[in-house]
């Protein structure tokens, strides 16, 4: 996403990073009890991360997070004068990249063209690295690595591919078998 | 939801948090939310509004965990 912030900045495109909750809190890394714990984890993350994007807090009651959805990271394209014109439950660069090229057309020639914005939903794809997921996991520390562990050993079974051509199930995949779906 | 719930120091997985997502959090169209945010380098709030006032804006949440 850094990449793709640079790549966009000549063309009116302004790319933040909004600061949430832990999404994995460790003994390295803890909950935030207070603005200064949030501050004091941002600011690791931007060192690790090298990232260039303005880094944004929401306040500790998550009030932008929750109106957004809640979800750990997801991303969000919004047009000149506010309108949603993107909303992803994760985080693909690939696809926002896509999307983003979707939405300067649109802003640049929806007058000239005539054209008439209408609500659309597609799936989209990208690829989970889970070794650097396991990596983040140890950096915030062994409690992280086992409340993951946890949630994957009770979640198991309902994780599994429902079939090849669906791939992994995971979060925000909502796919389900004619037998899930009690049709069987 | 209170700010401890919000802040929760142990991960539990949700398992209707991206349903929730997908039918509640507003929708592509839709007139984005403006909340204040406290930009981490100056310590200015920041309105959302602003971030989309002159071209489009591509928001990322997240944390380090």
């Amino acid at each position: 996403m850094e990449r793709l912030a640079g790549q966009f900045a000549n063309r009116a495109v302004r790319s933040v990073f909004i600061y949430t909750r832990e999404a994995h809190p460790g003994e390295h890394y803890r909950h935030h009890r207070s603005m200064d714990d949030k501050r004091r984890n941002a600011r690791a993350f931007v060192e690790h991360s090298k990232v260039r994007r303005q880094v944004l807090l929401d306040d500790l009651e998550g009030t932008a997070h929750r109106a957004y959805g809640l979800l750990p990271n997801m991303t969000w394209i919004v047009g000149r004068g506010g309108l949603i014109q993107y909303k992803s439950a994760w985080t693909s660069a690939a696809d926002v990249a896509d999307a983003l090229e979707g939405a300067l057309d649109f802003q640049a020639n929806r007058a000239k063209n005539q054209w008439a914005l209408f609500y659309s939903e597609r799936s989209a794809w990208s690829t989970r690295d889970q070794d650097r997921f396991h990596e983040g996991l140890v950096r915030a520390g062994p409690q992280a690595v086992a409340d993951y562990e946890r949630m994957l050993k009770a979640s198991g079974a309902s994780r599994n591919a429902p079939s090849p051509d669906i791939g992994p199930r995971v979060p925000g995949n909502f796919y389900k078998t004619e037998e899930e779906s009690g049709k069987k | 939801m209170d700010q401890a719930q919000y802040n929760y120091s142990e991960f539990v997985a949700s398992p209707n948090e991206f349903l929730e997502f997908a039918e509640h959090a507003p929708k592509a169209t839709m007139r984005a939310p403006s909340f204040p945010l406290e930009d981490l380098a100056t310590g200015e709030t920041v309105e959302m509004k602003d971030l989309w006032k002159t071209g489009i804006a591509v928001i990322e949440f997240g944390s380090f965990t």
